[in-house]
């Protein structure tokens, strides 16, 4: 499976290069953007599995900022919120937002490394139940198509069948003028 | 899971016998497992709720369909389970059976050949009709039924080929009834709203951005066409006479789960409660051949409906 593309928005260098370090550490492809509104811009051009965002940011676009243009342009892209101490309630307002999670300052790594596996693990399910549901269209469509080909084929000949029975059944004509009649349709 | 564990000990060797070697893995719960009585038993009773019908090849379902629900109710075979249920005046736990035994596969404009159908020919001809019927036919309803929507998505869908077919404020009267045999399901297509993958499932972006408002990680749909739709729940295996007629019947993918008897009996009351000119579509991998001869089936382009002869 592919390793998850993470975008890293923090204004703190020190974190941005802490992130990436680990990440990268972790087989994780990893970008980074130093602002709210490079994120956005980054956003917009390329999909990440997954935005790693401070919540409170400088510059006019902060953490929420970046959680709403993540989910205005990309149902799939998981947004994880990184929170100071004593903003807890800030980041229940992200989760109520579409957040996927938040992790408290200071970060602990293998926390974050335990929820990007979980994200991990719910993509590779959602891989398997989008593989499975092709498989299952596929199959609908072309069976479908067989049984609607049957059942117009079946209505055809019963039709026919009564035509040929109601020939038959005519007492004014002669029996191999009825035979006649039947043969030609 | 303190009765699990209480039940694997029960009768078990004495506390100084050796351990056994298959220890349950921990954080994996043991099933209860479902005897081939119980699955004659169970079976009986959840056809007679739903009409389903579980096939002995099948049993496998019901312990991974129902297996929370013993673990809920602490019982600790399936036979006191159904003695629990059919006990149960409040007719909570049949509830509770019909959503968990209920498949509520659906997803927005599920094979788009009957969408087309409906904006290409049915509702163009049902319109015309009534426009050169006596006069005040115009003011007559037109009655439209999804017979087992599920969570609403085929409803839905309907509502928003009427709406892009007719526009906002159609000169003709249009009833859309949504039914289903779950409270769950009926619950969750009445309010509306969505999850991220239940809309990413063949509803287009523009269609999205237009019918649905964000809230949250869900998505609700406009109350212009939630408005345009009731929902009811309604059991197919009873009556339907009080429905009244429709001029359009969606019933697809549900009597797939029947037997040919009870879809025999479906598929008539169905023709009962159509309109005699009346549509009805049903899904694409299912066949009326064998089961109702009072429809005959007619193609349009790709698609197949069925009228009365």
């Amino acid at each position: 499976m592919q390793a998850l593309k993470i975008l890293v928005v923090d204004d703190d260098p020190v974190t941005r290069a802490l992130l990436t370090k680990r990440l990268t550490k972790s087989d994780y492809d990893v970008d980074t953007a130093e602002t709210g509104v490079v994120a956005v811009e980054k956003i917009g051009h390329q999909f990440y599995d997954v935005v790693l965002t401070d919540l409170m940011m400088p510059g006019g676009i902060d953490g929420i900022g970046v959680l709403e243009a993540v989910k205005g342009s990309h149902l799939k892209t998981e947004v994880i919120l990184i929170t100071a101490h004593g903003t807890i309630s800030n980041a229940i307002v992200a989760m109520k937002k579409g957040a996927t999670d938040y992790l408290q300052k200071p970060i602990n790594f293998d926390e974050l490394i335990m929820r990007l596996e979980k994200i991990q693990n719910w993509r590779h399910l959602l891989k398997n139940a989008s593989d499975l549901r092709m498989a299952m269209e596929i199959t609908e469509q072309t069976s479908g198509e067989t049984i609607q080909n049957l059942e117009m084929t079946v209505a055809d000949l019963q039709a026919r069948l009564t035509a040929i029975r109601d020939v038959l059944e005519r007492r004014e004509l002669a029996p191999d003028e009825r035979i006649a009649m039947a043969l030609n349709g | 899971m303190s009765g699990n564990l209480a039940r694997n000990t029960l009768g078990a060797t004495p506390e100084s016998a050796p351990r056994p070697v298959f220890q349950p893995l921990p954080g994996i719960r043991q099933q209860v497992k479902i005897s081939p009585a119980e699955i004659q038993l169970l079976s009986k009773y959840i056809h007679g709720l739903t009409g389903i019908n579980i096939e002995p090849s099948k049993a496998y379902l019901l312990e991974t369909r129902l297996g929370k629900l013993l673990e809920n109710e602490k019982c600790d075979s399936y036979s006191a389970f159904y003695h629990k249920a059919k006990a149960d005046g409040s007719k909570r736990l049949d509830m509770q059976i019909i959503d968990a035994i209920t498949t509520n596969e659906t997803l927005f404009f599920r094979d788009a050949n009957p969408f087309d159908l409906l904006k290409f020919k049915i509702i163009p001809e049902i319109i015309d009709k009534r426009a050169t019927a006596a006069s005040g036919s115009l003011a007559m309803p037109i009655r439209i039924w999804s017979a087992a929507c599920s969570t609403g998505q085929e409803v839905f869908s309907i509502a928003i080929v009427l709406r892009e077919l007719l526009g906002p404020s159609p000169q003709h009267n249009i009833q859309l009834l949504g039914t289903d045999i779950s409270d769950a399901a009926i619950r969750q297509a009445s309010y509306g709203a969505f999850n991220k993958f239940e809309i990413e499932r063949g509803l287009p972006r523009d269609r999205l951005q237009r019918y649905f408002v964000a809230s949250g990680d869900n998505w609700k749909i406009k109350d212009e066409i939630r408005s345009m739709a009731t929902f009811r729940k309604i059991n197919l295996m009873e009556s339907i006479n009080g429905l009244g007629k429709f001029d359009l019947i969606f019933c697809r993918n549900v009597a797939i789960y029947f037997t040919l008897e009870d879809r025999v009996k479906l598929f008539n009351k169905i023709a009962d409660t159509l309109t005699p000119d009346g549509y009805l579509i049903i899904g694409s991998t299912e066949s009326l051949t064998g089961v109702c001869p009072r429809f005959i089936p007619k193609r349009h382009l790709k698609s197949i409906f069925y009228q009365l002869r």
